[in-house]
Protein backbone atom coordinates (compact mmCIF):
# COMPACT_ATOMS: atom_id res chain seq x y z
CA UNK A 1 0.00 0.00 0.00
CA UNK A 2 2.82 2.21 0.71
CA UNK A 3 4.91 1.32 -2.23
CA UNK A 4 1.00 2.69 -4.40
CA UNK A 5 0.90 5.70 -2.32
CA UNK A 6 4.72 6.63 -2.60
CA UNK A 7 4.11 5.94 -6.51
CA UNK A 8 1.12 7.93 -6.65
CA UNK A 9 2.86 10.56 -5.38
CA UNK A 10 6.01 10.35 -7.35
CA UNK A 11 3.99 10.74 -10.36
CA UNK A 12 2.16 13.34 -9.18
CA UNK A 13 4.89 15.87 -9.41
CA UNK A 14 5.95 14.76 -12.87
CA UNK A 15 6.51 17.60 -15.39
CA UNK A 16 3.15 19.21 -16.03
CA UNK A 17 4.66 19.15 -20.08
CA UNK A 18 4.15 15.47 -19.71
CA UNK A 19 0.25 16.12 -19.72
CA UNK A 20 0.23 18.38 -22.52
CA UNK A 21 1.93 15.42 -24.51
CA UNK A 22 -0.68 12.65 -23.18
CA UNK A 23 -3.33 15.44 -23.96
CA UNK A 24 -2.31 16.15 -27.22
CA UNK A 25 -1.63 12.23 -27.88
CA UNK A 26 -5.48 11.51 -27.02
CA UNK A 27 -6.47 14.11 -28.99
CA UNK A 28 -4.26 13.64 -32.17
CA UNK A 29 -4.50 9.56 -32.29
CA UNK A 30 -8.66 8.80 -32.46
CA UNK A 31 -8.21 11.90 -35.24
CA UNK A 32 -5.87 9.16 -37.04
CA UNK A 33 -7.28 5.87 -36.01
CA UNK A 34 -11.15 6.31 -35.33
CA UNK A 35 -12.55 4.24 -32.82
CA UNK A 36 -16.25 4.92 -34.05
CA UNK A 37 -18.02 5.20 -30.14
CA UNK A 38 -21.89 5.49 -30.77
CA UNK A 39 -22.91 8.95 -31.14
CA UNK A 40 -26.60 9.17 -29.34
CA UNK A 41 -28.85 12.74 -29.62
CA UNK A 42 -29.13 14.17 -26.30
CA UNK A 43 -32.84 15.43 -25.42
CA UNK A 44 -32.13 18.95 -26.13
CA UNK A 45 -30.49 18.18 -29.16
CA UNK A 46 -33.45 16.21 -29.94
CA UNK A 47 -36.10 18.79 -29.32
CA UNK A 48 -34.26 21.08 -31.49
CA UNK A 49 -34.03 18.37 -34.35
CA UNK A 50 -37.96 18.31 -33.69
CA UNK A 51 -38.61 21.62 -34.14
CA UNK A 52 -36.81 22.07 -37.38
CA UNK A 53 -38.37 19.05 -38.74
CA UNK A 54 -41.88 19.60 -38.15
CA UNK A 55 -41.83 22.83 -40.06
CA UNK A 56 -44.32 23.05 -43.14
CA UNK A 57 -41.86 22.87 -46.51
CA UNK A 58 -40.99 26.34 -47.77
CA UNK A 59 -41.17 27.69 -44.35
CA UNK A 60 -39.52 30.70 -43.87
CA UNK A 61 -36.34 30.33 -41.81
CA UNK A 62 -33.61 33.24 -40.20
CA UNK A 63 -30.35 32.04 -39.72
CA UNK A 64 -28.05 33.83 -37.95
CA UNK A 65 -24.32 33.28 -37.82
CA UNK A 66 -22.75 34.80 -34.95
CA UNK A 67 -19.31 33.22 -34.49
CA UNK A 68 -15.79 33.46 -36.34
CA UNK A 69 -12.84 31.76 -37.23
CA UNK A 70 -11.36 31.19 -33.50
CA UNK A 71 -14.98 28.63 -33.17
CA UNK A 72 -15.34 27.48 -36.17
CA UNK A 73 -14.65 24.16 -34.96
CA UNK A 74 -17.76 23.79 -32.56
CA UNK A 75 -20.09 25.96 -34.68
CA UNK A 76 -19.18 25.02 -38.54
CA UNK A 77 -20.58 21.73 -38.46
CA UNK A 78 -23.45 22.06 -36.51
CA UNK A 79 -24.26 24.96 -39.32
CA UNK A 80 -24.00 22.70 -42.13
CA UNK A 81 -25.93 20.18 -40.32
CA UNK A 82 -28.74 22.44 -39.84
CA UNK A 83 -28.39 24.11 -43.00
CA UNK A 84 -28.83 20.45 -44.74
CA UNK A 85 -31.98 19.67 -42.74
CA UNK A 86 -33.45 22.88 -43.90
CA UNK A 87 -32.88 22.17 -47.13
CA UNK A 88 -33.69 18.16 -47.32
CA UNK A 89 -37.26 19.82 -46.18
CA UNK A 90 -37.01 22.59 -49.20
CA UNK A 91 -37.39 25.01 -46.52
CA UNK A 92 -36.25 28.95 -47.50
CA UNK A 93 -33.41 30.24 -45.62
CA UNK A 94 -32.47 33.57 -44.89
CA UNK A 95 -29.10 34.27 -43.52
CA UNK A 96 -27.81 37.49 -41.19
CA UNK A 97 -24.81 37.87 -39.68
CA UNK A 98 -24.40 40.00 -36.14
CA UNK A 99 -20.56 39.82 -36.28
CA UNK A 100 -18.62 40.92 -39.36
CA UNK A 101 -16.59 37.80 -39.35
CA UNK A 102 -19.92 35.63 -39.30
CA UNK A 103 -20.58 36.77 -42.57
CA UNK A 104 -16.88 34.93 -43.75
CA UNK A 105 -18.67 31.73 -42.33
CA UNK A 106 -21.90 32.04 -44.09
CA UNK A 107 -20.03 32.55 -47.19
CA UNK A 108 -18.22 29.03 -46.49
CA UNK A 109 -21.26 27.09 -46.06
CA UNK A 110 -23.07 28.80 -49.28
CA UNK A 111 -20.11 27.44 -51.44
CA UNK A 112 -20.17 24.00 -49.54
CA UNK A 113 -23.59 23.53 -48.83
CA UNK A 114 -26.05 25.43 -51.13
CA UNK A 115 -23.81 25.74 -53.83
CA UNK A 116 -21.88 22.52 -54.20
CA UNK A 117 -23.81 19.91 -53.14
CA UNK A 118 -27.75 21.18 -53.27
CA UNK A 119 -27.49 23.19 -56.32
CA UNK A 120 -29.49 25.58 -55.00
CA UNK A 121 -31.15 28.75 -56.72
CA UNK A 122 -29.67 32.06 -55.13
CA UNK A 123 -32.80 34.49 -54.18
CA UNK A 124 -35.32 31.46 -55.09
CA UNK A 125 -33.76 29.02 -51.78
CA UNK A 126 -31.70 30.92 -49.76
CA UNK A 127 -30.68 34.68 -49.52
CA UNK A 128 -27.28 36.06 -47.97
CA UNK A 129 -28.49 39.15 -46.44
CA UNK A 130 -25.07 39.39 -44.52
CA UNK A 131 -23.68 41.77 -41.72
CA UNK A 132 -24.70 44.51 -40.44
CA UNK A 133 -23.53 46.33 -37.81
CA UNK A 134 -25.02 47.51 -34.13
CA UNK A 135 -25.30 44.51 -31.98
CA UNK A 136 -28.61 43.56 -30.45
CA UNK A 137 -29.78 47.42 -32.41
CA UNK A 138 -29.94 44.76 -35.50
CA UNK A 139 -32.17 42.63 -33.62
CA UNK A 140 -34.56 44.69 -32.98
CA UNK A 141 -34.19 46.65 -36.29
CA UNK A 142 -35.00 43.08 -37.75
CA UNK A 143 -38.60 43.05 -35.76
CA UNK A 144 -39.57 46.73 -36.24
CA UNK A 145 -38.71 46.42 -40.11
CA UNK A 146 -35.93 44.72 -41.51
CA UNK A 147 -36.15 46.91 -44.50
CA UNK A 148 -34.79 49.96 -43.03
CA UNK A 149 -31.83 47.75 -42.26
CA UNK A 150 -31.61 45.71 -45.35
CA UNK A 151 -32.12 47.65 -48.30
CA UNK A 152 -29.17 45.79 -50.14
CA UNK A 153 -28.31 42.18 -49.75
CA UNK A 154 -24.33 40.91 -49.19
CA UNK A 155 -23.55 40.37 -52.84
CA UNK A 156 -25.06 44.33 -53.71
CA UNK A 157 -28.62 42.96 -55.17
CA UNK A 158 -31.46 45.30 -54.43
CA UNK A 159 -33.72 43.54 -51.82
CA UNK A 160 -36.61 44.64 -53.76
CA UNK A 161 -35.90 42.61 -56.36
CA UNK A 162 -34.92 39.44 -54.99
CA UNK A 163 -37.40 37.29 -55.14
CA UNK A 164 -37.98 35.31 -51.58
CA UNK A 165 -38.04 38.56 -49.89
CA UNK A 166 -41.66 39.67 -51.43
CA UNK A 167 -43.99 39.70 -48.39
CA UNK A 168 -40.88 39.57 -45.84
CA UNK A 169 -40.59 43.03 -43.97
CA UNK A 170 -40.06 41.85 -40.40
CA UNK A 171 -39.54 39.24 -38.11
CA UNK A 172 -42.97 38.28 -37.58
CA UNK A 173 -43.01 37.31 -41.06
CA UNK A 174 -40.74 34.43 -40.32
CA UNK A 175 -41.29 30.96 -39.51
CA UNK A 176 -38.46 29.97 -37.19
CA UNK A 177 -35.28 31.60 -36.32
CA UNK A 178 -31.60 29.48 -35.89
CA UNK A 179 -28.86 31.51 -33.96
CA UNK A 180 -25.61 30.07 -34.73
CA UNK A 181 -23.60 31.68 -31.27
CA UNK A 182 -20.43 31.76 -30.28
CA UNK A 183 -20.94 35.02 -27.80
CA UNK A 184 -22.46 38.19 -27.77
CA UNK A 185 -24.43 39.77 -29.38
CA UNK A 186 -26.17 35.93 -30.02
CA UNK A 187 -28.56 33.78 -29.05
CA UNK A 188 -29.26 35.71 -25.52
CA UNK A 189 -29.93 39.02 -27.66
CA UNK A 190 -32.07 37.27 -30.36
CA UNK A 191 -34.27 35.74 -27.41
CA UNK A 192 -34.24 39.02 -25.61
CA UNK A 193 -34.91 41.21 -28.72
CA UNK A 194 -36.34 39.05 -31.50
CA UNK A 195 -38.30 35.96 -30.55
CA UNK A 196 -39.98 36.67 -27.16
CA UNK A 197 -41.13 39.95 -27.82
CA UNK A 198 -42.60 38.18 -31.30
CA UNK A 199 -43.71 34.60 -30.14
CA UNK A 200 -41.68 33.27 -33.38
CA UNK A 201 -40.36 29.76 -32.61
CA UNK A 202 -36.35 29.63 -32.02
CA UNK A 203 -33.46 27.45 -31.48
CA UNK A 204 -29.42 27.50 -31.34
CA UNK A 205 -26.27 26.08 -31.71
CA UNK A 206 -24.05 27.56 -29.17
CA UNK A 207 -20.23 26.39 -28.04
CA UNK A 208 -19.92 24.82 -25.36
CA UNK A 209 -18.98 27.34 -22.94
CA UNK A 210 -22.30 28.95 -23.81
CA UNK A 211 -24.28 26.31 -23.21
CA UNK A 212 -24.66 27.31 -18.88
CA UNK A 213 -26.20 30.70 -20.12
CA UNK A 214 -28.27 29.67 -22.65
CA UNK A 215 -29.72 26.74 -21.03
CA UNK A 216 -32.16 28.52 -18.56
CA UNK A 217 -33.86 29.39 -21.59
CA UNK A 218 -34.15 26.18 -23.23
CA UNK A 219 -35.64 24.55 -19.33
CA UNK A 220 -38.04 27.60 -19.56
CA UNK A 221 -38.87 26.93 -23.49
CA UNK A 222 -37.81 30.00 -24.33
CA UNK A 223 -35.95 28.36 -27.39
CA UNK A 224 -36.53 24.49 -28.57
CA UNK A 225 -33.38 23.00 -27.71
CA UNK A 226 -29.65 23.44 -28.05
CA UNK A 227 -26.96 22.11 -30.01
CA UNK A 228 -24.28 21.84 -27.44
CA UNK A 229 -20.90 22.22 -28.78
CA UNK A 230 -19.33 19.47 -30.85
CA UNK A 231 -20.84 16.83 -29.26
CA UNK A 232 -24.38 18.31 -30.16
CA UNK A 233 -23.02 19.03 -33.70
CA UNK A 234 -22.25 15.08 -33.89
CA UNK A 235 -25.68 14.31 -32.23
CA UNK A 236 -27.40 16.53 -34.92
CA UNK A 237 -24.81 15.09 -37.68
CA UNK A 238 -26.34 11.66 -36.57
CA UNK A 239 -29.98 12.44 -36.99
CA UNK A 240 -29.56 14.17 -40.08
CA UNK A 241 -27.69 11.09 -40.84
CA UNK A 242 -24.71 12.51 -42.78
CA UNK A 243 -22.00 12.50 -40.46
CA UNK A 244 -19.26 15.22 -40.68
CA UNK A 245 -16.64 17.05 -38.38
CA UNK A 246 -18.48 16.98 -35.70
CA UNK A 247 -18.69 12.93 -36.18
CA UNK A 248 -15.08 12.52 -36.37
CA UNK A 249 -14.21 14.66 -33.44
CA UNK A 250 -15.95 12.91 -31.25
CA UNK A 251 -13.87 10.01 -30.39
CA UNK A 252 -11.32 12.21 -29.39
CA UNK A 253 -13.54 14.45 -27.70
CA UNK A 254 -14.50 11.64 -25.28
CA UNK A 255 -10.83 10.22 -24.85
CA UNK A 256 -9.75 13.01 -23.78
CA UNK A 257 -12.82 13.53 -21.54
CA UNK A 258 -12.03 10.37 -20.08
CA UNK A 259 -8.26 11.49 -19.53
CA UNK A 260 -8.80 14.32 -18.07
CA UNK A 261 -11.41 12.53 -15.35
CA UNK A 262 -8.98 10.20 -14.67
CA UNK A 263 -5.82 13.21 -14.41
CA UNK A 264 -8.27 15.01 -11.75
CA UNK A 265 -8.76 11.94 -9.95
CA UNK A 266 -5.62 11.02 -9.66
CA UNK A 267 -4.64 14.53 -8.66
CA UNK A 268 -7.09 14.54 -5.56
CA UNK A 269 -6.09 11.52 -4.53
CA UNK A 270 -2.15 12.26 -4.60
CA UNK A 271 -3.23 15.35 -2.49
CA UNK A 272 -5.43 13.78 -0.16
CA UNK A 273 -2.35 10.90 0.53
CA UNK A 274 0.17 14.11 1.10
CA UNK A 275 -2.13 16.04 3.10
CA UNK A 276 -2.68 12.69 5.17
CA UNK A 277 1.29 12.20 5.65
CA UNK A 278 1.36 15.96 6.74
CA UNK A 279 -0.98 15.34 9.19
CA UNK A 280 0.57 12.39 10.60
CA UNK A 281 4.31 14.07 10.70
CA UNK B 1 -4.01 25.20 -55.62
CA UNK B 2 -2.48 28.55 -55.83
CA UNK B 3 0.45 29.79 -54.60
CA UNK B 4 -1.58 32.24 -51.91
CA UNK B 5 -3.09 28.95 -50.58
CA UNK B 6 -0.17 27.25 -49.94
CA UNK B 7 1.49 30.38 -48.60
CA UNK B 8 -1.35 30.73 -46.11
CA UNK B 9 -1.02 27.34 -45.02
CA UNK B 10 2.28 27.89 -44.07
CA UNK B 11 1.95 31.11 -42.47
CA UNK B 12 -1.73 29.38 -40.33
CA UNK B 13 0.81 25.91 -39.54
CA UNK B 14 3.19 28.31 -38.66
CA UNK B 15 1.83 29.94 -36.26
CA UNK B 16 -0.65 27.44 -34.22
CA UNK B 17 2.82 25.21 -33.97
CA UNK B 18 4.49 28.63 -32.43
CA UNK B 19 1.30 29.34 -30.12
CA UNK B 20 1.35 25.43 -29.33
CA UNK B 21 5.61 25.76 -28.51
CA UNK B 22 4.78 27.81 -24.96
CA UNK B 23 3.82 24.48 -23.54
CA UNK B 24 7.50 23.89 -23.74
CA UNK B 25 8.61 27.32 -22.76
CA UNK B 26 8.25 30.24 -23.54
CA UNK B 27 10.52 30.88 -26.70
CA UNK B 28 11.13 33.22 -29.74
CA UNK B 29 8.74 31.52 -32.01
CA UNK B 30 5.59 32.16 -29.08
CA UNK B 31 6.59 35.72 -28.73
CA UNK B 32 6.56 36.21 -32.79
CA UNK B 33 2.93 34.70 -33.01
CA UNK B 34 2.01 36.07 -29.76
CA UNK B 35 3.07 39.91 -30.86
CA UNK B 36 1.66 39.28 -34.21
CA UNK B 37 -1.34 38.02 -33.07
CA UNK B 38 -1.90 41.06 -30.77
CA UNK B 39 -1.00 43.73 -33.45
CA UNK B 40 -3.70 41.96 -36.16
CA UNK B 41 -6.58 41.91 -33.63
CA UNK B 42 -5.89 45.62 -32.65
CA UNK B 43 -5.59 46.77 -36.21
CA UNK B 44 -8.36 44.40 -37.55
CA UNK B 45 -11.07 45.52 -35.15
CA UNK B 46 -10.06 49.19 -35.34
CA UNK B 47 -10.44 48.64 -39.36
CA UNK B 48 -13.68 46.92 -38.94
CA UNK B 49 -15.28 49.15 -36.04
CA UNK B 50 -14.24 51.76 -38.34
CA UNK B 51 -15.38 50.79 -41.72
CA UNK B 52 -18.79 48.97 -40.49
CA UNK B 53 -20.06 51.56 -38.20
CA UNK B 54 -18.38 54.97 -38.28
CA UNK B 55 -18.51 55.56 -41.99
CA UNK B 56 -22.01 54.02 -43.35
CA UNK B 57 -23.48 54.19 -40.09
CA UNK B 58 -22.67 57.52 -39.29
CA UNK B 59 -20.78 59.82 -41.62
CA UNK B 60 -23.64 57.80 -44.42
CA UNK B 61 -26.16 59.32 -41.91
CA UNK B 62 -24.90 62.80 -42.41
CA UNK B 63 -24.35 62.88 -46.12
CA UNK B 64 -26.08 60.32 -47.67
CA UNK B 65 -25.53 59.91 -51.03
CA UNK B 66 -29.10 60.30 -51.98
CA UNK B 67 -29.55 64.06 -51.06
CA UNK B 68 -26.15 65.03 -51.97
CA UNK B 69 -26.34 68.77 -53.58
CA UNK B 70 -22.99 70.32 -54.08
CA UNK B 71 -24.36 73.93 -53.30
CA UNK B 72 -25.56 73.44 -50.32
CA UNK B 73 -22.94 74.23 -47.46
CA UNK B 74 -23.22 70.71 -45.56
CA UNK B 75 -22.50 68.95 -48.74
CA UNK B 76 -19.41 72.04 -49.58
CA UNK B 77 -18.13 70.98 -46.16
CA UNK B 78 -18.50 66.67 -47.00
CA UNK B 79 -16.47 67.58 -50.54
CA UNK B 80 -13.89 69.55 -48.20
CA UNK B 81 -13.23 66.49 -46.38
CA UNK B 82 -13.38 64.14 -49.32
CA UNK B 83 -10.59 65.99 -50.28
CA UNK B 84 -8.79 64.95 -46.82
CA UNK B 85 -9.85 61.39 -47.58
CA UNK B 86 -11.90 60.05 -50.80
CA UNK B 87 -12.25 56.53 -49.18
CA UNK B 88 -14.17 57.39 -46.32
CA UNK B 89 -15.99 60.56 -48.35
CA UNK B 90 -16.13 59.21 -51.50
CA UNK B 91 -17.59 62.02 -54.39
CA UNK B 92 -21.61 62.16 -54.36
CA UNK B 93 -22.04 61.25 -50.75
CA UNK B 94 -21.99 57.93 -48.70
CA UNK B 95 -24.68 55.31 -50.38
CA UNK B 96 -26.47 53.02 -48.16
CA UNK B 97 -28.93 55.93 -46.67
CA UNK B 98 -32.26 58.21 -48.06
CA UNK B 99 -32.68 61.38 -45.69
CA UNK B 100 -29.61 63.48 -43.52
CA UNK B 101 -29.85 62.84 -39.96
CA UNK B 102 -28.63 65.65 -38.66
CA UNK B 103 -29.64 64.39 -34.85
CA UNK B 104 -26.35 61.76 -35.56
CA UNK B 105 -24.13 64.74 -35.06
CA UNK B 106 -24.86 64.48 -31.24
CA UNK B 107 -23.12 60.76 -31.39
CA UNK B 108 -20.48 62.11 -33.33
CA UNK B 109 -19.77 64.92 -30.80
CA UNK B 110 -19.91 62.33 -27.68
CA UNK B 111 -17.79 60.17 -30.19
CA UNK B 112 -15.21 62.78 -29.91
CA UNK B 113 -15.68 63.83 -26.33
CA UNK B 114 -14.90 60.30 -25.70
CA UNK B 115 -11.25 60.60 -27.75
CA UNK B 116 -10.51 63.42 -25.62
CA UNK B 117 -9.85 61.49 -22.89
CA UNK B 118 -6.14 61.30 -24.42
CA UNK B 119 -5.73 64.87 -22.68
CA UNK B 120 -4.94 65.46 -19.53
CA UNK B 121 -6.86 68.63 -19.40
CA UNK B 122 -9.98 68.38 -21.98
CA UNK B 123 -10.81 64.32 -20.41
CA UNK B 124 -13.33 65.42 -18.52
CA UNK B 125 -15.47 65.48 -21.88
CA UNK B 126 -15.29 61.89 -21.86
CA UNK B 127 -17.10 61.55 -19.18
CA UNK B 128 -20.53 62.58 -20.85
CA UNK B 129 -19.89 59.97 -23.92
CA UNK B 130 -19.35 57.56 -20.95
CA UNK B 131 -22.35 59.07 -19.32
CA UNK B 132 -24.56 58.84 -22.54
CA UNK B 133 -23.34 54.96 -23.29
CA UNK B 134 -24.32 53.78 -19.38
CA UNK B 135 -27.54 55.28 -19.49
CA UNK B 136 -28.42 54.19 -23.33
CA UNK B 137 -27.43 50.46 -22.56
CA UNK B 138 -29.10 50.36 -19.49
CA UNK B 139 -32.16 51.52 -21.04
CA UNK B 140 -32.17 49.68 -23.76
CA UNK B 141 -31.34 46.20 -21.88
CA UNK B 142 -33.95 46.87 -19.26
CA UNK B 143 -37.30 45.85 -21.37
CA UNK B 144 -35.35 42.53 -22.64
CA UNK B 145 -33.78 41.18 -19.48
CA UNK B 146 -36.93 41.80 -17.33
CA UNK B 147 -38.78 40.23 -20.32
CA UNK B 148 -36.62 37.32 -21.30
CA UNK B 149 -34.51 36.99 -18.06
CA UNK B 150 -36.92 37.78 -14.90
CA UNK B 151 -40.63 37.13 -16.52
CA UNK B 152 -39.86 34.19 -18.46
CA UNK B 153 -37.76 32.07 -16.03
CA UNK B 154 -40.57 32.92 -13.34
CA UNK B 155 -42.58 31.46 -15.72
CA UNK B 156 -40.26 28.82 -16.78
CA UNK B 157 -39.70 27.58 -13.18
CA UNK B 158 -43.53 27.29 -12.16
CA UNK B 159 -44.77 24.05 -11.74
CA UNK B 160 -48.29 23.17 -12.95
CA UNK B 161 -49.24 20.41 -10.86
CA UNK B 162 -52.83 19.69 -12.75
CA UNK B 163 -53.95 18.80 -16.28
CA UNK B 164 -50.39 18.24 -17.11
CA UNK B 165 -49.58 15.40 -18.58
CA UNK B 166 -45.93 14.21 -17.37
CA UNK B 167 -44.76 11.61 -15.19
CA UNK B 168 -43.62 11.60 -11.55
CA UNK B 169 -39.72 10.95 -12.34
CA UNK B 170 -37.92 10.94 -15.59
CA UNK B 171 -34.40 12.08 -15.53
CA UNK B 172 -34.19 13.83 -19.19
CA UNK B 173 -37.43 15.88 -20.39
CA UNK B 174 -40.30 17.14 -18.30
CA UNK B 175 -41.55 15.33 -15.08
CA UNK B 176 -42.94 16.45 -11.62
CA UNK B 177 -39.60 15.32 -9.64
CA UNK B 178 -37.39 17.31 -12.66
CA UNK B 179 -40.08 20.52 -12.03
CA UNK B 180 -39.70 20.63 -8.25
CA UNK B 181 -35.92 19.88 -8.58
CA UNK B 182 -35.69 23.13 -10.78
CA UNK B 183 -38.24 25.15 -8.12
CA UNK B 184 -35.94 24.11 -5.33
CA UNK B 185 -33.15 25.11 -6.80
CA UNK B 186 -33.98 28.38 -7.99
CA UNK B 187 -35.43 29.59 -4.95
CA UNK B 188 -32.40 27.96 -2.34
CA UNK B 189 -30.13 29.53 -4.95
CA UNK B 190 -31.81 32.84 -5.01
CA UNK B 191 -31.76 32.75 -0.67
CA UNK B 192 -28.00 32.35 -1.18
CA UNK B 193 -27.14 35.50 -2.24
CA UNK B 194 -29.90 37.61 0.16
CA UNK B 195 -27.56 39.02 2.77
CA UNK B 196 -30.06 40.68 4.75
CA UNK B 197 -30.98 37.83 7.24
CA UNK B 198 -27.72 35.92 8.58
CA UNK B 199 -27.48 32.58 6.95
CA UNK B 200 -28.39 30.46 10.16
CA UNK B 201 -31.01 28.10 11.25
CA UNK B 202 -33.49 27.23 8.76
CA UNK B 203 -32.77 29.88 6.39
CA UNK B 204 -29.08 28.78 6.75
CA UNK B 205 -30.08 25.15 5.77
CA UNK B 206 -31.74 26.55 2.52
CA UNK B 207 -29.01 28.59 1.79
CA UNK B 208 -26.61 25.80 1.91
CA UNK B 209 -28.55 23.87 -0.73
CA UNK B 210 -28.28 26.80 -2.84
CA UNK B 211 -24.46 26.56 -2.56
CA UNK B 212 -24.70 22.83 -3.57
CA UNK B 213 -27.10 23.75 -7.07
CA UNK B 214 -24.45 26.71 -7.55
CA UNK B 215 -21.35 24.00 -6.74
CA UNK B 216 -23.26 21.77 -9.39
CA UNK B 217 -23.62 24.61 -12.12
CA UNK B 218 -19.78 25.54 -11.12
CA UNK B 219 -18.98 21.92 -12.08
CA UNK B 220 -21.35 21.70 -14.92
CA UNK B 221 -19.04 25.13 -16.11
CA UNK B 222 -16.02 23.70 -15.82
CA UNK B 223 -16.73 20.68 -18.01
CA UNK B 224 -18.18 22.57 -20.54
CA UNK B 225 -15.26 24.75 -20.54
CA UNK B 226 -13.16 22.25 -21.20
CA UNK B 227 -15.28 20.44 -23.81
CA UNK B 228 -14.82 23.69 -25.87
CA UNK B 229 -11.08 24.08 -25.61
CA UNK B 230 -10.77 20.68 -26.61
CA UNK B 231 -13.07 21.13 -29.50
CA UNK B 232 -10.74 23.61 -30.98
CA UNK B 233 -7.26 21.49 -30.20
CA UNK B 234 -9.61 19.44 -32.70
CA UNK B 235 -10.05 21.70 -34.86
CA UNK B 236 -6.63 23.05 -35.01
CA UNK B 237 -4.80 19.39 -35.13
CA UNK B 238 -7.51 18.66 -38.24
CA UNK B 239 -5.85 21.77 -40.13
CA UNK B 240 -2.58 20.81 -39.11
CA UNK B 241 -3.18 17.40 -40.47
CA UNK B 242 -4.24 18.71 -43.53
CA UNK B 243 -1.63 21.04 -43.89
CA UNK B 244 0.66 18.13 -43.68
CA UNK B 245 -0.38 16.90 -46.59
CA UNK B 246 1.51 16.60 -50.14
CA UNK B 247 -1.32 19.09 -51.83
CA UNK B 248 0.87 21.89 -49.23
CA UNK B 249 4.17 20.54 -49.85
CA UNK B 250 4.16 19.26 -46.22
CA UNK B 251 4.09 22.49 -44.22
CA UNK B 252 3.43 20.75 -41.16
CA UNK B 253 6.06 18.69 -41.02
CA UNK B 254 8.70 21.15 -42.05
CA UNK B 255 7.84 23.50 -39.73
CA UNK B 256 7.53 21.22 -37.09
CA UNK B 257 11.11 20.09 -37.88
CA UNK B 258 12.51 23.25 -38.06
CA UNK B 259 10.81 24.18 -34.89
CA UNK B 260 11.83 21.77 -32.83
CA UNK B 261 15.51 22.08 -34.38
CA UNK B 262 15.68 25.35 -33.72
CA UNK B 263 14.42 24.54 -29.54
CA UNK B 264 16.61 22.00 -29.29
CA UNK B 265 19.42 24.36 -30.39
CA UNK B 266 18.08 26.90 -27.99
CA UNK B 267 17.82 24.82 -25.25
CA UNK B 268 21.44 22.90 -25.69
CA UNK B 269 23.09 26.45 -26.15
CA UNK B 270 21.43 27.37 -23.19
CA UNK B 271 22.52 24.57 -21.41
CA UNK B 272 26.25 25.11 -22.22
CA UNK B 273 25.69 29.08 -20.85
CA UNK B 274 24.20 27.35 -17.23
CA UNK B 275 27.66 25.19 -17.22
CA UNK B 276 29.89 27.84 -17.86
CA UNK B 277 28.56 30.45 -15.64
CA UNK B 278 28.40 27.50 -12.66
CA UNK B 279 32.37 26.58 -13.74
Amino acid sequence: MKYLSDLILKLGKVDRRWIFVIIALVVLLPLFFPVGLPIRPTDSTQTAYNAIDSLEPESKVLVSFEYGPSTKPEIHPMTFAVLRHLFKNDQKVYITCLWPDGQFMAEDAVEQIMENEFQLTYGEDYVLLGFRPGNEAVVKGIVSNMRKLYTTDARGNLIDEIQMMEGVNKLADFDFIFSASAGYPGTVEWVQYGADPTGIPMSTGVTSIQVNEVMPYVQSGQVNGILAGMPGAAEYEALVGKPGIGTSGMDAQSIAHLVIVLFIVFGNVAFFIERQRQKKY
Amino acid sequence: MTFGTILGAWIAAFLTLAIFSYLYKDNPFYKIAEHLFVGVSAGYWASMFFWTQIQPNLFGRLWPASQYNADSLWYKLYNGLGVLTSSVFPAGGIQGHSDVHFIYLLPFALGVMMLLSVSSKLSWFARWGIAYTVGMAAGLRAYGFLNSNVIGQIQGSTIQLVGVDMPVFALLGNSYFNSIVILVGTIAGLAYFYFSKEHKGAFGKLTKIGIYFLMISFGASFGFAVMGRISLLIGRFVDLIGYSSAQYNHATIWVLIIMVIALGIGAFKDKNKGVKANG
